[in-house]
């Protein structure tokens, strides 16, 4: 498939889309679908609710791509937090079991033979992170981003008062910003086509 | 509770809805909070990097673009017409129109058109965007007004430049049109619409 849109920053394909350009939709799913969906899979456990949440997030963008505010925000993180509250909203609601999420070893070997050199990359860099952070901070941002547990209920099964709680998830998340963000480690769409 | 507190919590979606609620409203109102919250969904936003990513079935792709296809949000661009004023609700309300156009013209010396695009989300709520806008001038501020089938204009809320989400819903087949009003705008128009579209 030739992807004539490839040139354009994911920023200018949401103002396309703004404009329901459909190209522009499907340039930005080729580009994140897959980093969508296997969020969306991490988060439900289900492959059918995991293809709802990454549709109505697509949608959403869809139908909301005028709002977007470029300066503000890169449309990844955007797009990405569409995905991650539905499927969060998705897992709540089944009330499913997410216990299991507290086990990081199950983790299906890989993402496939044919998995993008550019995801793999990323995925590494963001494991490494998290591996560097405190074991209680690395648990508290991995249930409650991946587990989709409320602050509340992390309180509850950790054991700890819910200010324990908040802090650990904001130096978390700050450690994570300082390590992801060092220089050099910047990967550019165009070195992926 | 502290509600400055929630901000790492939210982006990680870690709050019930009742929190979350009273977050939103909080940020309307603290910079400090929105400028810590852009930052902190980036982290969080990498985090979904950190998933192992199987290939989506093929499917999702085309069951998305077909349902975004019959979403399709309804935009039509209107050229703005300067020199043939069809007789809106809005002109009808005109009073300077001559001024108008004169002050658009010196705004724009090189004539070029305006386009208007409405995008009209599922529930109705819409946002307005013109292109060739120029910031408008001192003590001057861009009013939209949504015009329904034959009903009086109503305020859509004001900007000075590019666009904004329009107030309140925009029924079918109303107009959505611009004009140049005082500063802090008007509740009915009192100049020529600049540009119109129609959803």
């Amino acid at each position: 498939m030739s992807r004539q849109l490839a040139h354009l920053s994911d920023e200018a394909l949401v103002l396309m889309a703004a404009r329901s350009e459909e190209s522009a939709l499907a340039e930005l799913y080729d580009r994140y679908g897959r980093a969508a969906y296997g969020l969306a899979l991490r988060v439900v456990r289900d492959p059918a609710l995991a293809e709802d949440a990454v549709q109505e997030a697509f949608l959403a963008l869809w139908n909301s791509a005028a709002r977007f505010v470029p300066e503000k925000s890169k449309a990844s993180t955007w797009i990405l937090t569409l995905v991650h509250r539905r499927a969060v909203d998705a897992v709540r609601r089944e009330q499913r079991r997410r216990a299991d999420s507290l086990d990081h070893a199950p983790e299906p070997s890989v993402g496939g033979v044919d998995e993008d050199a550019w995801l793999r990359l990323q995925r590494e860099r963001v494991q490494a992170a998290l591996r560097s952070l405190p074991d209680a901070q690395r648990e508290a941002l991995e249930l409650a981003y991946y587990g989709g547990f409320s602050q509340s209920e992390l309180a509850e099964r950790l054991g700890q008062p819910i200010g324990t709680i908040k802090s650990r998830m904001f130096a978390g998340l700050s450690r994570l910003r300082e390590l992801l963000g060092e220089p050099g480690t910047e990967v550019s769409w165009t070195s992926t086509i | 509770m502290d509600v400055h507190d929630l901000t790492a919590a939210y982006a990680l979606d870690a709050l019930e809805p009742a929190e979350a609620e009273a977050y939103e409203a909080h940020l309307g109102q603290c910079e400090d909070c929105r400028a810590q919250l852009a930052e902190l969904n980036e982290s969080a936003a990498a985090l979904a990097f950190g998933a192992v990513a199987p290939a989506p079935p093929a499917h999702l792709r085309e069951s998305i673009l077909a349902a975004a296809a019959a979403e399709r949000s309804n935009v039509v661009p209107l050229f703005r017409r300067r020199f043939a004023p069809r007789v809106l609700a809005v002109a009808a309300a005109a009073a300077a129109c001559v001024a108008v156009g004169f002050t658009v013209a010196a705004l724009r010396p090189g004539g070029t058109h305006l386009v208007a695009t409405v995008v009209l989300a599922a529930d109705r709520t819409a946002t307005l965007q013109v292109d060739g806008l120029a910031h408008a001038p001192q003590g001057k501020t861009y009013e939209a007004w949504v015009i329904p089938a034959g009903g009086a204009p109503r305020p859509a809320g004001i900007f000075t430049g590019g666009g904004l989400t329009l107030r309140g819903k925009v029924p079918a087949h109303a107009v959505v049109a611009v004009t140049l009003e005082r500063a802090g705008g008007v509740s009915a128009p009192t100049t020529t619409p600049l540009v119109e579209a129609r959803t």
